[in-house]
């Protein structure tokens, strides 16, 4: 039996478009695992910490980001709990006293300036509004670099949070009305 | 099409193009604020700088400083960007050099020297020099001249200042305390081309080129009640009636201050005259020193020194000062084989002319500290902090040359501010907090620690003294050309100042700056459109610039502001080798 052309055709179409839209991301990105098991549900249920407490502002109003291990030896100066994760943390970064290399999902490239002051403290936007539900995970995602921009996938946004690109950008300011120039961001 | 793939993947593209070896990084990391002080002048004004992880990505002023008052240049704007200039020297012969110098200072005959040149005397490295040579047998330190014979300024106290070709608005002093003090004056600016201190001078006098010293004898005459000596007013352009004129606003509104290059030496006692001795006009105070230092060699002027008698020269061009003409140096060098070793980040200055040229470290890598400025009544003292770390194989000249005289001079600066700590004087001002205080709150430790924090002290009680008698030979003299024929060298030259002596100025600017004309570059010279015609070169054409000591090649630019008859030419190590104060030259196309 003679298989229709436009069979190919539609079979080719829909190939290319599978493989466009679901095999393409599978294939852009290149996934590595963060190197501590780190539970942001637990912190902030059963130790009560809020964002800011880690990833804190210093004095001079810039942003600290990822805190670094003094930060964390506050607490787990000794193991908290018996779990492997706990253990592997002790043992790999607080008693060795070795910075874990965490991978940054929201990481910015090189020609942006981002305040985070200015838009936490000035405008009340909330942790959430960029960096989704990650406050709330139990585990922290497999960090996504595009392998030829080395961008994160964040960046372009995933299930769990919007995006951040510029065009990300641009529609929240033009949205709450601070629209002003290129050199707000671009310095 | 109809998939993300293709877009993202053009997008992508783009993005990885960003990151492509040699494409330049920003640093990341902690922002940082760090102060220290500017080493490109003697001004040493304060610095604020914003670091990102460990990498200076902004300089600017720091504004209650009590010196500088918020105040930076263009150059010191852009310091950061000196250790990336593309003619810096990487390596040099250290160890070749050091035993070249060690052997000349065993063979120096009794009627040879060992001489060091400071281009920035007054330093805590000068004083290591001054101790080396008289460690050295035969030792002599010799000093650039320096304006107005060393003497400080106080332009708050002055009421109308006399410029002859002092570059008072652009780059002359401390930037900030100029423009803080320039509401009181009147200026007066006495030159032959509009330069930009001209421009905002309350009056201008085009004055011929090299006719300072005329102007400067025939208001001496004036102010003293004597006739105008013959030909002095004819020689420097304006009329009899002019200079009488300016003599009796300089006597009616006094105290009126005279300022001028080393080039004037009449300006000291026209000062006295004015009535801005000890007023406008008094000694360079200076910081204390350790009691051990003060048996060091006393400063000589190039000229006190015979031809033929310099075995060793060893010159400090690690800062930017003022260049003394190679022509001025290479007579007083012993016939035959001198040493000639040079300090210098980069071949352009006397690097040219040495047999061994050692790369230093440049601001802001380099350690030092910064005197008193001309424009400073009061002793300062401050530090040049690094802010990042020199590269390997730079060599530090006050090191070098304490080893090859045998002294210790490693915690210099540290004894010096002991020094000045144990004298008890002054207040000590610190960036971070905006403070000042009295020093002899402070422990030793804390004074020093402050110190290599940006802070600055300051002398308390200054007096106004008169200057110090003029020391004999501290001027040099170039030497005469043969014969200035106006027939055949038709262009009277016209140097303007450039920063630095080796133009050590960021290449940024450098590209801001000189292909876009706004300044000349280091081998570019000015025309007016008759004497371009004349000599057959027009726009941009590639030339040379020739005078009785020789001929370099420059670029012209064709500019209507520069008077018909004389060439306006950047004062480069290169030009100034070739060009004395007042030369005639002639442009011919290369």
């Amino acid at each position: 039996m003679r298989i229709p052309g436009y069979l190919f055709f539609l079979g080719g179409t829909l190939a290319a478009l599978g493989a466009g839209w679901a095999g393409f991301p599978h294939v852009i990105y290149q996934s590595r695992p963060q190197p501590v098991d780190f539970s942001h549900k637990v912190h902030a249920e059963k130790a009560g910490a809020k964002c800011e407490d880690c990833h804190a502002f210093r004095d001079d109003g810039t942003f600290a980001g990822v805190p670094t291990l003094d930060k964390c030896s506050g607490c787990h100066a000794a193991p908290m709990g018996t779990t492997q994760a706990e253990k592997n943390f002790i043992d790999g970064y607080v008693t060795p006293n070795r910075e874990p290399q965490w991978s940054v999902y929201a990481r910015q490239p090189e020609n942006v300036y981002f305040s985070h002051i200015t838009h936490v403290k000035l405008g009340g936007l909330k942790c959430e509004a960029c960096h989704g539900d990650e406050g709330a995970t139990d585990k922290l995602r497999p960090y996504q670099q595009d392998r030829i921009s080395g961008y994160s996938r964040d960046i372009w946004g995933t299930a769990a949070a919007k995006g951040m690109k510029m065009d990300d950008c641009v529609d929240c300011h033009r949205k709450h009305g601070f629209e002003h120039s290129c050199l707000d961001c671009h310095k | 099409m109809f998939t993300p793939a293709p877009w993202r993947l053009i997008t992508d593209t783009a993005l990885w193009s960003e990151n492509w070896p040699g494409i330049p990084r920003p640093a990341s990391g902690e922002i940082k604020t760090r102060y220290t002080h500017c080493a490109l002048c003697p001004a040493g004004c304060a610095v604020r700088a914003r670091l990102v992880g460990s990498q200076p990505v902004a300089l600017m002023g720091v504004p209650a400083h009590p010196l500088s008052l918020g105040a930076l240049c263009p150059f010191g704007l852009t310091g950061h960007q000196l250790p990336y200039h593309p003619e810096r020297l990487k390596q040099g012969p250290e160890h070749e050099a050091s035993a070249a110098v060690a052997g000349a200072i065993a063979q120096c005959a009794p009627g040879e020297r060992i001489a060091v040149l400071d281009l920035r005397p007054g330093r805590t490295a000068s004083w290591t020099y001054r101790r080396a040579m008289a460690a050295v047998k035969n030792g002599v330190y010799l000093t650039a001249p320096q304006p107005l014979e060393g003497a400080a300024v106080n332009l708050a106290a002055a009421r109308t200042v006399l410029s002859i070709g002092a570059p008072v608005m652009e780059g002359w002093g401390t930037p900030g305390n100029v423009l803080a003090a320039r509401a009181g004056f009147r200026l007066i600016q006495a030159e032959p081309l509009e330069s930009r201190t001209a421009s905002l001078a309350d009056l201008w006098l085009r004055i011929k080129p090299g006719s300072g010293r005329a102007l400067a004898l025939s208001l001496i005459a004036q102010l003293e009640g004597k006739a105008m000596p013959a030909q002095a007013a004819a020689e420097t352009g304006l009329g009899e009636s002019q200079i009488a004129d300016l003599a009796g606003e300089l006597a009616r509104n006094g105290p009126a201050l005279v300022l001028a290059g080393d080039d004037v030496p009449e300006a000291v006692p026209l000062n006295r005259l004015t009535g801005a001795w000890g007023k406008a006009l008094m000694a360079r105070a200076e910081a204390p020193v350790p009691d051990s230092w003060k048996k060091a060699a006393p400063p000589a002027g190039l000229a006190s020194v015979p031809d033929g008698s310099i075995r060793a020269l060893l010159i400090d061009e690690s800062v930017p000062g003022d260049y003394i003409p190679w022509n001025a140096i290479a007579p007083k060098l012993v016939p035959g084989n001198p040493v000639v070793v040079v300090f210098a980040w980069s071949r352009s200055g006397y690097g040219r002319h040495a047999q061994f040229t050692l790369p230093a470290a440049v601001y802001p890598e380099m350690t030092g500290d910064a005197p008193a400025a001309i424009d400073s009544p009061a002793a300062a003292f401050r530090i040049f902090t690094p802010l990042v770390p020199a590269p390997s194989g730079m060599v530090d000249p006050a090191v070098f040359i304490a080893s090859a005289a045998g002294i210790d001079a490693s915690g210099a600066l540290r004894e010096r501010a002991d020094a000045i700590h144990k004298a008890g004087r002054g207040t000590l001002f610190t960036c971070a907090d905006v403070k000042s205080r009295p020093v002899k709150e402070l422990k030793p430790e804390d004074f020093w620690k402050a110190l290599n924090e940006g802070g600055c002290w300051m002398d308390a009680g200054w007096q106004a003294k008169p200057p110090a008698p003029l020391v004999e030979g501290t001027r040099w003299q170039a030497k005469a050309p043969a014969s200035q024929e106006a027939s055949e060298l038709p262009l009277l030259v016209a140097l303007t100042d450039l920063p630095g002596s080796a133009g050590l100025v960021s290449p940024l600017m450098s590209k801001l700056y000189q292909e876009s004309n706004l300044r000349l570059g280091r081998n570019r010279a000015a025309l007016n459109p008759a004497s371009a015609a004349a000599c057959g070169v027009g726009e941009g054409a590639h030339a040379m610039l020739q005078t009785v000591l020789g001929q370099r090649p420059i670029q012209v630019t064709v500019s209507p502001s520069v008077p018909p008859g004389m060439v306006e030419v950047g004062a480069s190590p290169e030009i100034l080798d070739i060009c004395g104060a007042f030369s005639r030259a002639r442009v011919a196309q290369s």
